[in-house]
């Protein structure tokens, strides 16, 4: 045998193994087999380029395979696939699933612990190791081919009421993370942590230290952010005050709460910020997805942040300065006087939470909330899972200034999928969900479809143009995740979850080779 | 999960017990109760039970007042509540002994406490105008339309009190909405709406069966009442609300 037949033989043999050390540039263009990062791709638009399922035969869409968690509780994780596998999360529990066949490669069980189990959005990886966040507010990299633990390193003290759900982002060398804590008056941060060593390479706080004079505390980071590698900047949403619902302690804006902030993700300085809601007193984080899109805006070529916030308004900012291009609601919102001069709505005193109640749209929940929406480039519509809602919000000197510090009760609400034109903020079609709300996520892909799920467990398919049904299924319960594509084999799958239970959803195969 | 108590451990629990007597006069279940409460309820129903994001307080719930040893509060957690967005949780007969001691144990201390509670109190709901609020039931509500003092609302004071009553007001969960199906053959069916998404209509009959169709296969006209209080909503001010209130306090 020959040296070049050697070669050739290695060469085939890695080629045939596939496994690649995951690189933290594919999320800046993400190969079809693959679904790198949280948002898939850095910029958050959840729009893939894969164009095998179109319109015209999304009807004969079936199940490829299901995986079965076991567990009770709900899927509201993003997958993560690299190298043909999948990983999916909830509080305490990782697993491997084959992305072919959705049989279990391995499952990781962090021990009992007693941070928050409310949710968890899944893992994010760098060479070959995975970054997994726990309810006692621990980052855990694990190692991807068996699951077995690498390090376990503290983000922030439990016992103070902070917990962790977010899915890490891995810029370059860079594991950036945040954390979750509304129940005390706690300060939000980020941290970049190496991932190497676990050791934390900078810290951002989104408010003073608790205790400051008239200074909030909040500005929870609890959601995985988007990163521009031209500008080498990171967007990340923060959350609300505290006290939550008692804003009379913190008087002002509340900085950095309630915003959508751009820090150097080498150094954690800040560059910019912009405050969807300030002085918020209605629990509307500023954390929901900050997808970037380069297009053009007032006849201009722009580099532009949009943001559909929990709080009611769409916001497109320029995003090389923070500065507002557009801002408007995209529901009902009954809580503002207008938009200042910044394109801020500013908030009516007589809307704060009060002694006999105040009527508020949106709910707490908000007119959306973490599960992602989509940006679709060909139609310059954006596609959110939104939620037209009442509550009545109530707050009075009894109940005090620490954590919730009021109560609220959402009256009604139902589910739409908005498509709203980048442009103008006008909503070019909606589609009913049903009654209460969706909540599930949005994917679209480029031969012009939509992804999603509605209030009643279905999971659809929906033409991107004017919002029909095209396909749907029935999966028991609703989805509260955000669906993901990915070719593997020449076969386009997409995948959601409902409940404990993963879906992979493909064509017959008859009509991929008859194509 | 149950691990076999070493010598060690056994002494370690009765110290645990111990301590739990005295500092906080807490039962050793309770304690157990916490750690299950901890995580898995207290995102919604706040880390005391006072009441978090999405979810009431269970110190003023009169499930909660009325359960013995679970007995009320153990079927709710298994099944959940999934119209108001409350899941199912998977749990052993022990654990939920130990959750509802917990919730009981957060009761009393709530109960023992002045001030400082979240919740709303029948007295926080009297700022409003009886008689404004009549104006605007015979006015611009429009309520007249559909109900009456002396008819439906007679005693709607009596029935529901505080909170309730102004949810009940602003939007009545469950109202039944009337159905009628026209079959291909041209054959009527009259119910209630048991179900519908975009693809499937169901309703059941006034003999009790359910029965449900594709929505492409027939034609069918709903009449839901309840549609006009969601319209409402974007109509209120907070003293309409409020004086609404005043006045169907006093429908007694």
């Amino acid at each position: 045998m020959n040296l070049l037949k050697l070669t050739l033989l290695a060469a085939l043999a890695s080629g045939l193994a596939g496994a690649q050390e995951y690189d933290p540039n594919w999320q800046m263009k993400p190969p079809t087999d693959s679904w790198p990062g949280y948002h898939g791709d850095y910029s958050g638009r959840r729009h893939s380029p894969l164009t095998q399922i179109t319109p015209a035969n999304v009807e004969q869409l079936g199940l490829a395979w299901s995986f079965q968690t076991g567990e009770s509780g709900q899927l509201k994780c993003s997958p993560l696939l690299v190298n043909g596998i999948l990983y999916i999360t909830m509080p305490d529990s990782v697993w491997a699933v084959d992305a072919r066949s959705g049989h279990q490669l391995w499952h990781y069980a962090y021990p009992p612990n007693k941070g928050f189990h409310i949710g968890h959005r899944g893992v994010s990886m760098y060479k070959e190791w995975l970054f997994f966040t726990t309810p006692d507010a621990h980052l855990v990299s694990l190692n991807a081919k068996d699951g077995t633990v690498r390090w376990n390193v503290a983000i922030a003290d439990w016992q103070k009421g902070y917990w962790m759900t977010m899915s890490p982002m891995v810029i370059r060398n860079h594991v950036i993370v945040g954390v979750s804590g509304d129940f005390d008056n706690l300060s939000g941060f980020l941290k970049a942590i190496d991932p190497e060593t676990g050791k934390t390479q900078w810290r951002w706080d989104s408010t003073p230290p608790a205790g400051t004079p008239n200074a909030t505390t909040g500005g929870m980071t609890w959601m995985t952010g988007t990163y521009d590698p031209d500008l080498n900047l990171l967007y990340w949403g923060t959350g609300n005050p505290t006290p939550v619902l008692n804003g009379k302690v913190r008087p002002g804006d509340n900085f950095y709460t309630c915003s959508i902030v751009a820090v150097n993700p080498d150094t954690g300085k800040l560059e910019w910020a912009f405050q969807p809601s300030p002085h918020d007193t209605h629990d509307w984080d500023a954390v929901e997805t900050t997808v970037l899109v380069d297009a053009p805006f007032g006849g201009q070529a722009r580099k532009m942040l949009m943001q559909t916030s929990r709080n009611g308004y769409f916001f497109v900012l320029d995003r090389t300065n923070g500065k507002s291009l557009l801002t408007t609601p995209y529901g009902p919102v009954n809580w503002s006087t207008g938009v200042d001069e910044q394109g801020r709505p500013k908030p009516n005193p007589n809307k704060e939470p009060a002694p006999d109640g105040r009527l508020i749209a949106p709910d707490e929940g908000g007119l959306t909330n973490y599960r992602s929406p989509s940006f679709d480039p060909k139609t310059g519509l954006f596609i959110v899972d939104a939620h037209p809602s009442y509550a009545i919000y109530f707050a009075k000197p009894a109940d005090g200034a620490f954590g919730w510090a009021g109560a609220d009760y959402t009256v009604w609400g139902k589910g739409v999928l908005d498509a709203i034109d980048y442009k103008t903020g006008k909503i070019r079609w909606t589609h009913e969900l049903g009654p209460n709300g969706a909540g599930a996520g949005v994917l679209t892909t480029e031969s012009g479809l939509i992804f999603t799920g509605d209030a009643m467990g279905n999971v659809l398919a929906l033409n991107t143009g004017d919002g029909k049904t095209l396909w749907h299924s029935g999966t028991g319960v609703p989805m509260q995740s955000s669906p993901i594509t990915y070719e593997l084999d020449g076969q386009q799958y997409v995948v959601t979850s409902s409940g404990g239970v993963l879906f992979s959803w493909t064509l017959p195969k008859s009509l991929i080779a008859a194509r | 999960m149950t691990i076999p108590l070493t010598p060690t451990l056994r002494a370690f629990a009765g110290l645990a017990f111990f301590a739990g007597t005295l500092l906080f006069a807490q039962a050793p279940q309770s304690a157990t109760g916490e750690s299950l409460f901890v995580q898995n309820c207290a995102f919604c129903h706040g880390r005391d039970t006072g009441g978090g994001e999405t979810g009431p307080d269970l110190t003023r719930s009169k499930l909660v007042a009325d359960d013995v040893g679970g007995d009320k509060i153990g079927p709710v957690v298994l099944n959940g509540r999934q119209e108001k967005g409350m899941p199912r949780f998977k749990l052993g007969d022990q654990e939920l002994k130990d959750l509802a001691a917990y919730i009981h144990a957060q009761k009393k201390i709530a109960e023992s406490q002045k001030g400082g509670r979240r919740g709303v109190d029948v007295s926080d709901l009297q700022t409003g105008n009886a008689d404004d609020g009549k104006k605007y039931f015979n006015g611009a509500g429009k309520c007249a339309g559909c109900h009456s003092p002396t008819g439906d609302l007679a005693g709607v004071a009596a029935r529901y009190q505080g909170l309730k009553l102004e949810e009940r007001m602003l939007y009545p969960h469950g109202a039944a909405a009337n159905i009628e199906v026209t079959l291909t053959s041209g054959e009527k069916l009259a119910g209630k709406v048991a179900y519908q998404d975009e693809f499937t209509i169901g309703l059941r009959d006034s003999n009790g069966w359910y029965h449900s169709w594709p929505t492409s296969s027939v034609k069918f006209k709903i009449d839901a009442p309840a549609d006009a209080h969601a319209e409402l909503l974007a109509q209120y001010s907070d003293d309409d609300v409020h004086n609404l209130m005043a006045y169907l306090q006093t429908l007694r």
